[in-house]
């Protein structure tokens, strides 16, 4: 329950920041994508220099947290699957201008072609996951949970 | 609605936002931030409707939320009807847009789903934690879509 609280007040925010900065336009990702713009750069970089130091001092002092036990980054080797997904994901992202988090966020604005984005990532991510059977661990940079909740 | 917002808000202002965003989800569950395994968890709850982390499904709904209040409340109205294209549609019309952005879209959630991240699970918080693995996602995704948007600029002929 506290679970679900925590995950809606972080998407509302983290879909507020991303709409905020017009990444959810394809102008945006298209012009950073062009070199012809460096603010999205920029903001990945400093989104990594105030996470990845904080994450550092909670890691070094064994950090308990509140609902998952003790904190535990991961730190996985890059094998073939990496390499081979980063550079398709890298290809839609240029055709497609969006990803995951701004398509959703396109589809709010009132963008109709936010609805065609998100029917395609949807799809590709579901033909990976058929091709790879349901209990393939899925999702984030670093998963750890397939706990189900429901 | 409101005008309380500016058109854009700077970098500077959403890149350490979304930081401590992960941060914070880290510190109170544990939890890796990434929109792709919010995304797979609505999509199985929508097919199978067991089996899913309920909770990626309110961060699903949450970023939904977010995008609307700050697009639709709290910054000035903007044009009715917008395709979120606009120049993508000045160089090309409808009926060649679509299939593009869903073909574009469909590969990246491919790739999404085969990488195990996107831009927010390995680009911001895999390489947050250090990890190899995310900074060689996120290398890689960078150099394949700085090409690819090359590409399609010399296709087109200059017009992207």
């Amino acid at each position: 329950m506290r679970m679900n609280t925590i995950g809606f007040t972080i998407g509302i925010l983290f879909g507020g920041l991303l709409a905020g900065a017009q990444l959810h336009e394809y102008d945006t990702i298209h012009a950073m994508l062009r070199l012809q713009e460096a603010d999205v750069y920029f903001l990945m970089a400093s989104a990594i220099a105030v996470s990845a130091p904080l994450l550092w001092i909670l890691e070094r002092r064994n950090h308990q947290t509140p609902l998952g036990g003790r904190i535990s980054l991961s730190r996985s080797m890059p094998q073939r699957h990496h390499v081979k997904g980063g550079a398709l994901f890298g290809v839609g992202w240029a055709i497609a201008g969006t990803c995951p988090a701004p398509a959703l966020v396109m589809l709010s604005s009132g963008a109709f072609l936010g609805v065609v984005a998100m029917a395609g990532i949807f799809l590709g991510l579901h033909l990976n996951t058929a091709r790879a059977s349901e209990a393939a661990p899925i999702g984030d940079g670093e998963h750890r949970e397939l706990v189900t909740v429901a | 609605m409101l005008d309380l917002l500016p058109h854009r808000i700077p970098w500077f202002v959403v890149g350490p936002g979304l930081g401590l965003l992960i941060v914070a989800l880290f510190a109170i569950t544990n939890q890796p931030l990434g929109a792709s395994g919010a995304n797979i968890q609505t999509s199985g709850l929508l097919r199978r409707g067991r089996d899913v982390a309920v909770w990626r499904v309110w961060y699903f709904a949450g970023m939904i939320g977010g995008g609307l209040l700050v697009t639709r409340v709290l910054t000035a109205d903007g044009p009715g009807i917008r395709s979120g294209y606009d120049s993508l549609r000045d160089a090309f019309p409808l009926w060649a847009v679509v299939p593009l952005v869903f073909g574009g879209a469909t590969i990246l959630g491919y790739g999404a789903g085969l990488a195990g991240g996107c831009t927010s699970g390995h680009g911001l918080c895999g390489t947050a934690q250090r990890s190899p693995a995310s900074a060689t996602v996120t290398l890689t995704f960078l150099s394949t879509a700085i090409a690819t948007t090359f590409a399609l600029h010399v296709v087109t002929g200059g017009s992207l």
